[in-house]
């Protein structure tokens, strides 16, 4: 399926295969990496891929729903690192932890 | 771009440089969104994004200082189950990729399309209640912020 744009023809699956690839670098950035700032970074990463998305297949359906579930998704991941950090700068702050496995017992 | 950013995102060991990455990875994203002809969520991107959540996180990491990451150390067969959970990942949504039908599209009026005029009145008519809800999201946020970064009082 194409996309008329600016006068020239693209192809929607360059957009959704290009997000597919940078969710899935996120994933790896997830479970691979050990710092936990990497891993809420990786994260922001995966949520931008899932509005590019969004986004695509709101043009390509001629749809606005799209593009507003896409602001509703920033302000989600806004939130979300908002909160990651506060959590991490309050674990910074009692131990120096760079490693997230050494933060795998629940005890205060 | 956008890939080469993503690549960075992931293999930079120190986490000052992932995060000027995706910097960039945003940056390329917000052009392709301007190309999918959606200013606003562009100018969002840019602003939102790219300035004010990238700026927290620089904050952060100049507060918590230059953490490098130390060697795979003992979880080295987790890369490798990673790796290939990844790339069942990335087989799994070609495989979608290549069936995914499109419906014909709505006729909308491409001059109108994604303008700030028809995002608001998308944003305060139809989903004007989760809208709302979003907002309730922020105080939520921003008060469990505060609650998380204030000094404790055992701690003086």
């Amino acid at each position: 399926m194409t996309l008329d744009i600016g006068g020239s023809q693209l192809d929607t699956s360059w957009f959704l295969l290009l997000s597919a690839i940078l969710f899935v670098l996120g994933a790896v950035g997830v479970l691979v990496r050990r710092n936990p700032l990497v891993i809420l970074i990786s994260i922001e990463l995966m949520l931008n891929a899932a509005n590019l998305t969004l986004v695509t297949f709101s043009r390509q359906l001629q749809n606005l729903e799209g593009q507003l579930f896409a602001l509703m998704s920033m302000t989600v991941a806004a939130a979300e690192a908002v909160v990651g950090l506060a959590i991490l700068v309050d674990i910074f702050r009692t131990r120096d932890a760079e490693d997230i496995d050494e933060l795998s017992e629940l005890r205060g | 771009m956008a890939v080469l950013g993503g690549i960075g995102v992931v293999t930079f060991r120190q986490p000052i440089r992932s995060v000027l990455s995706l910097v960039l990875v945003m940056l390329a994203l917000s052009v392709l969104f301007l190309l999918l002809s959606a200013q606003f969520v562009f100018a969002v991107q840019i602003i939102v994004y790219a300035g004010a959540v990238m700026v927290l996180f620089l904050f952060v990491i100049a507060l918590l200082g230059p953490a490098r990451e130390l060697g795979r150390g003992r979880l080295r067969f987790q890369t490798w189950l990673s790796a290939l959970f990844v790339l069942v990942l990335l087989g799994l949504m070609w495989a979608m990729l290549q069936g995914v039908q499109y419906r014909q599209p709505d006729k909308a009026d491409m001059s109108f399309f994604g303008t700030v005029q028809s995002i608001g009145v998308g944003l305060f008519t139809t989903y004007l209640y989760p809208f709302e809800l979003t907002s309730i999201l922020l105080l939520v946020a921003a008060i469990g912020a505060i609650y998380l970064s204030r000094k404790r009082i055992d701690d003086l």
